[in-house]
Order: structure tokens, then sequence, then C-alpha cells
């Protein structure tokens, strides 16, 4: 038997997705090399140009200009950059909390459970948008406030969604049969049930990723995101959306870039629930 | 007259990827009216699948390929679907094998009682009340106008599988299929129910298709029997009389595999390996019982032996008919050194309640679980625990390893108290108490190897024992458990049930523990391997030494592997004493159900349980 996530590898969902992540990843990382200029480099005299191949068009600047005669393409760049940030450690952080109380409360159940439930059902009774735009109002703007806010609003949806999945497994005789062998109740959640849970985790670590991006692009849209020197897609349509008529592709251009990346994490995430799905593992498909 | 059911060479083929495996071959009987006719064997024997055939419920890639089906000299194969469909549910009747699952839980009993009448074309729906109110009382139920109120939750097992045998004889059927009809049910209602079987039979005439895996119970219900063996009819004829006397070596071993109620404790009858699967029968010739014959002789694997006629009315499929007897019941088995007097286990005065909270908003209920409950287990000695389900047994199981804490009395191991949760006690229990689980599937965690499970105490708490010492260990494990150290690497997926379970055995073995709680551990399990095991335990006590608490409701393997014997009812302990004496001179009424819930070894004696009216349940 191969490991779940080797197996998953044979997906075709899940490879064309890891594609298109490896694509924007690599654009995120190597931004300076791959981006014809600086994010932040004004050209009065060149300000929304359209594209190269449109009439008017400035060779030097592939996807045209805005505003502010900054080259789209780089900003788009450097906004994956952000984008790619936001994603990775606000849905990480948001992870690390909502699975830690998730197996705590699902494993030993009683008055543990009942809090950190009781915790979860009232942190999801806000609205996920106004809380994080609350939270930044509260925090002020930056890109490590972007993930805080992204983290406190968002561990409530993997704590509820893994703890039923941890007492489904805790359930199973052979958690108990552990702590009878001697292990520890740490020894027990990590090696015995924390690898039964695993592949539903990175399944919505994916998923978690897109909701950063949107989420991310939503806060920078209404001005509550990243500060304003640092690229951002949200920030681009925000800017753009008045000269919709002039450079209607300075709009589209970065909401194209939004769906291709939450596409990409999607279809990620869809295809390793299939391909992970523990309960076609046990039976020995 | 024609009889009730006739099958003529019946073949029901599988298609396994590219080739068709028969499932079973070449099955010819005859079903007379207001007869019972018995299907036993083991699991994956093909028995389900005969009833399956004559519902036309076969699963998906099954198919009858050859053969008839008649049913009171009707072609049930050839007739119009409408026609048939007009026959099953009226003439004739199922009675499922899980009661619980074959009700509708969202309708009341009386909505399914209703819409079962009114398929069957009763058009009054006073009328159709009245009828299912005298079904009901015919099947025993008491008060059968509150019930058709209940929903199938609110009923026992044996209550659901009343309703059912019910339903199944409201129609007045001419057939009746029974597949199983007491095995998901607890052991003190086997009788009762079958003994109403019966009587539903008698009353209508009706001829009824028995299908089990229990000899003793086929011989005495049925008046004829079929033993099945790989899709095969390999012995028939009247009951008593193939089970007194069995003329297949499988029919010998399967009744020298079960542990006997009378007489001396002999060793258990074990055939080697399992039932071929329908993957391995594709390629076998000659006799497929062979590999597993004491009698296989070099022609036995060439050439498959023809069904017999061996005395009137008796048939058998073997070419060495004749030296059956000689298979012969082994030598008592080797009894362990008697107990040591010191106790090494002990409750005292131990109660557990549990609250149980009806709904969200419901009153919490407090439910005693075990009340007062004392006992010891010395050294060495194997002690069963005995009752109906929902007695307290598996309770005891989990207030002994830790995995709940009593509410009142002590918990007592080598005289230390370990009742409460501390992490002293629980190192302490550790060390000295292991649990082997009732279900070989989940217990063992499908993400590890069995080489890894087998030794897993060896890396918990600050244990880290290097991979070669475990290795070792492992291949010391597995011989101990009578399995070959290629198993190693393999996950438990890769196993059958009765290795799962001799895994399940052999970790818990790990650490050499002085005392073993085995909560259910062979049942479930086929005759065969639940000789394996309970043989493998009796030779592991002999070699290893240890205690255990044998938690089980199959009285014969109680008798057979221990000699003390715990009697739980409703919580308490109402009987204890050394097995002989109990089983032979039950003082307590439920111990006395539990007795005679067992049908007798010797298929001519009478089962009292059978045929005395007994209050229903
Ligand atoms: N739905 C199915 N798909 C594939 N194979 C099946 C299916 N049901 C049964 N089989 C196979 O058909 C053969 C006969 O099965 P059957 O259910 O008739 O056995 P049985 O004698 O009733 O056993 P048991 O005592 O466990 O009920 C077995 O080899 C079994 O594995
Ligand atoms: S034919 Fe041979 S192998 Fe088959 S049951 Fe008879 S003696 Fe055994
Ligand atoms: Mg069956």
């Amino acid at each position: 038997m191969k490991g779940p996530l080797a197996h998953s590898l044979r997906s075709p969902k899940v490879l064309i997705a890891l594609s298109m992540i490896f694509c924007i990843a690599t654009c995120a990382i190597f931004a300076g090399a791959v981006a014809p200029h600086e994010p932040g480099e004004q050209n009065l005299l060149a300000i929304l140009t359209p594209p190269e191949w449109m009439p008017g068009g400035d060779p030097n600047y592939p996807l045209g200009t805005d505003s502010l005669g900054r080259c789209v393409l780089s900003r788009l760049i450097y906004g994956a950059r952000t984008a790619m940030l936001v994603a990775f450690f606000a849905s990480l952080g948001a992870m690390i909390i909502g699975s830690v109380l998730a197996h705590i409360s699902g494993y030993f159940g009683g008055a543990v459970d009942w809090v950190i439930g009781r915790l979860v059902d009232i942190w999801m009774s806000f609205p996920p948008v106004i809380l994080s735009l609350i939270l930044m109002v509260g925090l002020g703007i930056g890109l490590g406030k972007v993930i805080l806010a992204i983290i406190l609003v968002d561990w409530t949806r993997f704590c509820r969604v893994l703890r039923s999945e941890v007492l489904v497994v805790t359930r199973h005789e052979y958690v108990a049969a552990a702590r009878l062998l001697g292990f520890t109740h740490r020894q027990t959640i990590v090696r015995e049930v924390l690898p039964a849970t695993l592949p539903l985790l990175i399944t919505l670590l994916s998923l978690e990723m897109a909701i950063a991006v949107v989420v991310e692009a939503i806060l920078s849209f209404v001005g509550l995101g990243v500060s304003a020197d640092q690229p951002a897609w949200g920030q681009m349509i925000a800017d753009a959306r008045q000269y919709v008529y002039q450079s209607p592709s300075n709009l589209l251009l970065p909401i194209a870039a939004i769906c291709f990346t939450v596409m990409a994490f999607n279809l990620l995430g869809d295809g390793l629930r299939r391909s992970l799905d523990v309960r076609l593992m046990e039976t020995g498909h | 007259m024609a009889a009730a059911l006739q099958a003529c060479d019946l073949v029901v083929d599988a298609r396994i990827g590219d080739a068709l495996v028969p499932v079973i071959r070449d099955l010819s009987f005859e079903l007379q009216a207001g007869k019972i006719l018995g299907l036993i064997g083991e699991s994956g024997a093909g028995k389900s699948m005969v009833g399956r055939a004559v519902a036309q419920l076969l699963p998906q890639g099954f198919a009858i390929t050859a053969g008839a089906l008649f049913f009171e000299g009707k072609d049930l194969l050839k007739m119009p679907p409408a026609h048939r469909r007009f026959l099953l549910g009226r003439a004739i009747g199922f009675i499922p094998q899980a009661p619980l699952t074959a009700l509708n839980p969202v309708l009341t009993i009386g909505a399914q009682f209703d819409e079962h009448l009114a398929r069957l074309g009763c058009t009054s729906s006073r009328e159709r009340r009245q009828s299912a109110v005298a079904m009901l009382e015919a099947a025993r139920l008491p008060r059968p106008s509150d019930l058709l109120r209940c929903y199938p939750h609110q009923l026992s097992g044996g209550m659901c599988q009343r309703v059912l045998i019910a339903m199944a004889f409201a129609s007045d059927p001419r057939l009746v299929i029974a597949d199983e009809p007491t095995t998901a049910l607890d052991v003190t209602l086997h009788a009762p129910i079958i003994r109403l079987i019966a009587d539903m039979q008698r009353r209508h005439r009706t001829a009824v298709l028995f299908i089990t895996h229990d000899l003793r119970l086929a011989a005495q219900i049925c008046d004829d029997v079929i033993v099945m063996y790989a899709g095969r009819a390999v012995e028939s004829g009247p009951a008593r009389a193939v089970l007194s006397n069995p003329a297949h070596p499988y029919t010998r071993c399967l009744q020298l595999a079960n542990p006997s109620m009378q007489g001396d404790c002999r060793a258990l009858y074990v055939m080697p390996e399992q039932m071929p699967s329908l993957r391995q029968l594709a390629g076998m010739s000659g006799c497929h019982f062979a590999p597993r014959c004491p009698l296989a002789m070099e022609d036995c694997q060439r050439v498959a032996p023809p069904d017999q006629t061996i005395a009137p009315g008796r048939r058998a499929a073997c070419l060495h008919v004749a030296t059956t007897p000689s298979i012969a019941a082994k030598a008592p088995a080797a009894m362990a050194a008697s107990a040591a007097a010191r106790p090494v286990l002990a409750l005292e005065g131990v109660h557990k309640r549990y609250i149980v909270r009806a709904g969200l908003l419901g009153t919490a209920r407090i439910v005693t679980a075990v009340k007062n409950a004392s006992f010891s287990i010395r050294e060495n000695e194997f002690v069963a625990l005995v009752g109906e389900s929902g007695s307290g047994k598996s309770t005891i199981a989990r207030l002994l390893v830790g995995l709940e804490q009593p509410d009142a009395g002590r918990i007592l191991l080598n005289g230390e108290d370990v009742g409460s949760a501390s992490a002293r006690n629980h190192d302490l229990r550790t060390k000295s108490l292991q649990m082997v689980f009732q279900d070989p599937y989940s217990a063992l965690n499908p993400r590890r190897r069995i080489a890894s499970i087998v030794t897993q105490a060896m890396e918990a708490g600050s244990r880290h024992a290097d991979w070669d010492q475990r290795l070792a260990r492992t291949r010391d494990l597995l011989a101990e458990v009578g399995l070959p150290s290629d198993l190693a690497t393999r996950f438990p997926h890769q196993l059958s049930g009765g290795q799962r379970q001799r895994i399940n055995i052999a970790r818990a073995l790990c650490t050499l523990p002085t005392v073993l709680i085995a909560d259910e551990i062979v049942s479930g399990l086929d005759v065969s391997i639940q000789a394996q095991l309970l043989n493998l335990l009796a030779r592991l006590r002999a070699e290893l030494g240890f205690a255990m608490l044998f938690i089980s409701h199959d009285l014969s393997a109680v008798r057979f592997l221990c000699s003390r014997v715990l009697v739980m009812y409703r919580g308490e302990i109402v009987e204890e004493g050394p097995t002989e004496t109990v089983f032979a001179d039950p003082r307590h009424s439920h111990t006395r159900a539990l007795v005679s819930s067992v049908p007798p070894d010797n298929p001519e004696a009478p089962w009292p349980a059978f045929d005395v009216a007994q209050p229903t349940v």
C-alpha cells in the first residue's frame, strides 16, 4: 500500500492544481527576477497605457500601466507575493489553532469539549467578513495584521469540521488500545488519531488558502488590508474602478488573478478530498 | 403434491474480473410443505446466496446461469417477472438476519405493518389493524395495540425480530426463508425466537428454509439439512441422522471444532486454513475441501467427488466416505497448572453509574451499569464472565483496565488500589493488565503495519525500542500466536478476521501481562477460527502463564476455557462458582435461562428450552 499522499498525486485534478499553484508560487517567490519593473515605480508620462497588443500599447509595459503609470504586470506579480504570503501563513495559523483545539475537544470529550464547542459557536455567530473588518479596524493595517485577522476569524472552521472527524476516529478501539499499552494522551493523539485526521486536515488547509486569498483581496479593496505601498490585488481592483472605461483591463486582470488562484486551491482541495478519502483507504481500495 | 421449493442443479455464477466463478454449484434439494430444511456451513459457504437466489436479490455481478428453481411446481426463473413479484412477499416470506436494519426507523411499527398488509391486498384499514394486532399477539408480543405506535428503536432486538416474524407470516405464506434469524440477537433470545418460528411454521404448515451456522440448533429444529462448503452441498439428509453420524469429513470436522457442553473437555479439532475465497476457487480442481481435509489423499486433488447416495435419503460428496468416522476427537486439552491461591486482581463492592440524557432537553436518567460487584481472579486462573447483553460485562472490563473509573468500591491489582485515574495507577495497570478487544476490525490501526501494531507497547511512554528489537519481538509473538512471520510487514486490511484477532492477542501479550481481559473475542468468528483461537489461548496459558477474565456469551467456549464462572444480570453478579457446578446445577433463574439456551450436543436429546412454554421476552 502506498501512502495516501503519494496516491493522491495520481489524480489529474491534484496535478493540474499543483501546477497552477506552482506558477503562482514561482511568481511570488521570484517576483524580483520575473517582474519587468519595480512595483512602485511610476512613469507619469505613460499612465493608463493599454496592454502591449492593443493599439497604443507599449512593449515596455506588457499589460499596460495604471493611473499612476505603474507596470500592471509587475504589480500583479508582486501582488501574488502578498496573496501567497497571506494564504500560506494565515491558513497555517488557523489550521494550527483549529486543529489543536479540535483534537483536544474530540479526544477528551466531556467538559473540555463542551467549552470549546460553545466558544466555536459564539465565534461563528459573527459573519466572518464583518468580523475581519472589525478586527482590521482594531488592529490597524499591514501584512501581519491581515494574517492575524484571518487566523482569528477562520480557526473555527478547522475546529468544527475536524472535531467530528476526531470523534469518529477516537471511537475506534485501537485508540483505547494505545492508551492501555502505555501511551500518554499526547502520544495517543499524535500517533494514533492525527494520522487518521491528516488527510482531512490537508484538504481543509488547501480550501482555507483559497478563502484567505479572497479575504485578503476584500480587505485590501476597502483599504483595510496591507499597507498602501505594498501591491495587492484587491487594491489594484479598487484603483482601477475609477478608470474602468479608459482601461477595463486594469480591472479585469487582478480579478482574473484572484479567480485563477482561488480555483487552483479549490481544485487541489477537491482533488485531495476525493483521493485521500479515509473511508476508501480503510477498505483497501 | 409438488414440493414447496425444489432446486435442480442450480448454479449461481459471480463475475470476478473476466472469469465466471461458481458461487453455488449444482445444488439440488427438495423442501416439502410443512418441513424445515436447514442450510449449514461456515461463513462464505454460499448459504445466504441460496436464499437470495430464491428472492432474486443477487448482488451485482451474480447471476443464476443454469438449473431451475421450482416453487410448488412452477419454475420461478421462467415465470413472468410480474408473477414472481406477486409470489415474493406473499406466498414466499423472508425473515432477515439483522432485525433492526430491516425495519424503517422513521415509521411506526403500525405504519409498517399496515403498509405490508395493504400490499398484500387487504383494503379495509380496520381489518388491517385488527389482523396486525392478531399477528403480533400470535408472535407473543405483549400489548400489541400499544406496540403499533412505537418506533423500531423503542423496541429491543428480540421484539423487532418478533415483529418481522409476524410480518413474514402475515400473508400465510407457503414458504419462509429465514437467514440466521437469531445471530444478531442475545443468546437468551435464541430459544424463544426459534420456538416462535417453529410454532408459526407448524400452525401455518409453512415450509421453512432455515439458514444457520449452528449445527446443534439445526439438529434440533430441522427435518433435513444440507451442509454447504465453498458453494457445494457436501452432505445432505435427515438432520438428526446427519449430525449424529456425519458422513462427510467437513461435517465431522465442524462438529469436533465445537466445544461441547457435556462430558470431558477435549481439545478442539482445528481445520487448517480457511474456506477458499471466490478468487481462490477459480483456480481449484478436485475436491475443494482437500486443502483442509484430514483424510485427503492424492486422488482428491484430481477428481471432483461426485454426490453419491450413501444411505436411503442421505448423500455425500466425498471419495472416502467410509473413513470419515476415523476422524477422532483429540485427547483432552492439557489444562494448565492449577491456579495459585494468591489473587492478582480483585473488585470490592464496585459501583458504576452512567447519566443518560434522552434528547437535548430530556431529563437525565441514571443507569446503574454495575452494582456492588466483588470478585477476584487468582494467578493463572481463567475466569468467565457471562450474562445477557447490557448486563454490564463490558463495563466491568472497562473499569478493570481503567477506561472508566468506579463511583464506589475498590479495584485491587496485586493488593494495591488502582481504581482512580491517576498517572501512577495508569502505569501500574499497563504493566500487568492488558485487554484484547472485541472487534478485530476496529481494534487495529489501519495505518500501522503488523510489526508496529504488535510491538506498539515498545514505543509507549518514554520507551524507545529500536526497530531491530521490535522486529525480533514481532517474530516471537507471531510465532506464539501461530502466524507466519512474513505477516510482519502487512497492513491489517490484508489479514482475515481470524488472523486479525490473533494479532490483537499478540499485541496484548507483548509486555507479558499477568492478567488478560478478553471481551467477546471469539464471537462473530467462524467455528473453525473460534476453535483455533480457543486452542491458542489454552496453549498460551500453559506456556506463558497468565490469568484471564473471559467475557463471552458462548457457554460452550466458556466451559472449554474457564474453570470458574461469574454470571451477571442487570449489573449484579448473581452467581459464581466452578464452571461445571454452575452449568450442571444453575441456581439463579438467569443462569438457568442462559444454560438452557444452548441446544444439547447430542442431536437426539431433547432441548427443554425449545419445547417448554416460557414467558415471552
Ligand atoms: N455482495 C457481494 N459481492 C461479492 N461477493 C459476495 C457478495 N456477497 C457474498 N459474496 C461472496 O459469495 C460467497 C458466498 O457468500 P454467502 O453470503 O452466500 O455466504 P454465507 O454462507 O451466507 O456466509 P455467512 O455465514 O457469513 O452469512 C462468498 O465467497 C462471499 O465472499
Ligand atoms: S474427497 Fe478427499 S479431500 Fe474431499 S472431503 Fe473426501 S477425503 Fe476429503
Ligand atoms: Mg449469510
